[in-house]
């Protein structure tokens, strides 16, 4: 779990419905993106998948120029100037998250869309899933409405007015 | 939808003036985007809530009504943009699915004349029909036909008319198809049949949603294909199917279903829910002036590269110009068609300087 204060972002996989909205506004801002891309899974099913901003990221771990690192706010992120391309962040990701950027020849990765959260913003794949299937906050309030929405789904209260 | 994902607060205005026609997830898109620019937007939609097919066509179980509704309140009280509502815009005349919720018409080129510029995102609100014998009774339905329905009386803006069904017949096997079979059932509907010519394979929709919908009940048949209605006083009673087996590929590279003479049968139904496809609805018809010509024949809008009617102060995005998407599609159109558009009005802006 990342510390109290840091960001978490989690994908409710009960209400995607995989029509990549989360793709297309993610490719639109960032040009070296998206950082959030369904794959098709079989059977007519794609569903998106991004970085987990891990609170003890092996990534940041891994890399040996101290590119890959976290804002803040919790986000890791790279600092382009700083990574040589080895892609050892690859290798160390469980979810196989960071892309080998070819225009900038460095990993490339979802940063929560820092340039918008410093606008007091949220990330844009969070503003516009049509579904409400991607939340971010802070972990106690992202748990909280993870839980509710299984509540939910467990205890089904119909139509009452 | 927080459509207006770039900005907090509306910048000073550009005093450039956009029409939007058409409030689904395309013309939405561009409108926040547009918003963040400092434009001043009008949208005109014909049906008298925003979100096009978010609102009346997706089941309520995939997008929540005041998901959508959050993103247009905002753009409306935060960012001043004017939404024109049950206004049908037009250039010549033609009857989309829908425009019966419609009471205000305005010409397009009315609009043309009177902004900087006019986007059009109208989607895909007309049905392939099935062209077969007793398809105009009137419990043979499109599935946009039928899902507006339901959404129509599930918004109270009018009772449903097609009343109570025990029996639904869904012909197709595309996402309209599976959300006309899923909403007949969660409707009470005791038998659902949901009859694709092709098999699980083949059907657009996939093979996962149809498996799905099979678990909640649906009869899933594969390889048949309707011959004609059963009609009795003008109702449709049932349908007749005919056997198929799959071919040689097709033009669309998919076997092509081949009819087994002598198997027909027949599926007693109350409602018949025809979800064989849906075409583009621009607001040009041939009959209008210089512009007709960028309709093609399968009713998309062709616009160049930077999603402009060339030689025009007008632009198209969304499933008008694609055909039938996703909405992650459409919200892309949506975006990178206001990019270009905001930046025909700086260019222009800049030379009448």
């Amino acid at each position: 779990m990342p510390d109290p204060g840091v960001l978490m972002r989690v994908i409710d996989y009960s209400k995607c419905m995989g029509c990549g909205t989360c793709e297309a506004v993610c490719g639109f801002i960032h040009e070296l993106g998206p950082f959030i891309r369904l794959y098709e899974l079989g059977g007519g099913v794609a569903r998106p998948i991004s970085c987990f901003h891990c609170s003890r990221a092996p990534c940041v771990e891994a890399c040996p120029t101290g590119a890959m690192r976290r804002d803040s706010s919790g986000a890791v992120y790279v600092e382009l100037s700083r990574c040589i391309g080895c892609m050892a962040c690859l290798y160390a990701c469980p979810f196989g998250i960071p892309d080998y950027g070819e225009a900038v020849k460095a990993s490339v990765k979802c940063d929560l869309c820092r340039s918008l959260r410093g606008d007091g913003l949220v990330p844009a794949c969070v503003a516009m899933c049509p579904s409400r299937a991607i939340l971010v906050g802070m972990p106690k309030a992202v748990g909280d409405e993870v839980k509710r929405r299984a509540l939910a789904r467990i205890v089904q209260l119909g139509e009452f007015k | 939808m927080k459509f207006a994902f770039l900005c907090r607060q509306r910048p000073s205005s550009s005093k450039l003036r956009i029409a939007i026609v058409g409030a689904g997830p395309a013309g939405l898109t561009a409108v926040g985007f547009l918003v963040c620019r400092g434009h001043e937007i009008d949208v005109y939609e014909k049906l008298p809530i925003p979100g096009g097919m978010m609102t009346f066509a997706i089941p309520r179980y995939r997008i929540p009504l005041d998901s959508v509704m959050e993103g247009v309140e905002e753009l409306r009280d935060k960012f001043g943009v004017k939404l024109n509502l049950s206004t049908k815009v037009m250039c010549g005349e033609r009857h989309d699915e829908g425009d019966e919720l419609a009471v205000n018409s305005v010409d397009l080129l009315k609009l043309v004349e009177g902004y900087d510029t006019v986007l059009i995102s109208t989607g895909t609100w007309r049905s392939r029909k099935l062209g077969i014998p007793g398809d105009d009774s009137k419990n043979v339905v499109s599935a946009l036909e039928f899902l507006l329905d339901i959404h129509v009386e599930e918004l109270g803006l009018r009772p449903s008319h097609l009343g109570s069904f025990k029996k639904v017949v869904v012909i197709g096997g595309g996402l309209s198809a599976i959300d006309a079979a899923e909403e007949s059932i969660l409707k009470g509907a005791g038998e659902v049949y949901l009859v694709y010519r092709r098999t699980i394979k083949e059907a657009p929709a996939g093979e996962y949603e149809i498996r799905r919908l099979s678990r909640l009940g649906v009869n899933w048949i594969e390889l048949a294909a309707p011959k004609s209605i059963i009609v009795e006083n003008g109702v449709a009673r049932g349908v007749v199917f005919q056997r198929m087996k799959l071919g040689e590929p097709d033009e669309s590279g998919r076997p092509r279903p081949v009819p087994i003479p002598g198997s027909e049968f027949e599926i007693d139904a109350d409602v018949v829910v025809a979800a064989i496809g849906e075409v583009p609805t621009p607001p040009i018809s041939s009959e209008c002036g210089g512009i007709g010509k960028y309709v093609g024949k399968d009713g998309k809008i062709a616009v160049d590269r930077n999603f402009r009617i060339p030689g025009t102060n007008i632009f198209a995005a969304g499933d008008v110009v694609t055909g039938p998407s996703k909405i992650g599609q459409a919200v892309s159109q949506g975006l990178r068609a206001a990019k270009e558009l905001d930046r025909f009005l700086s260019i222009k802006t800049l030379v009448a300087r």
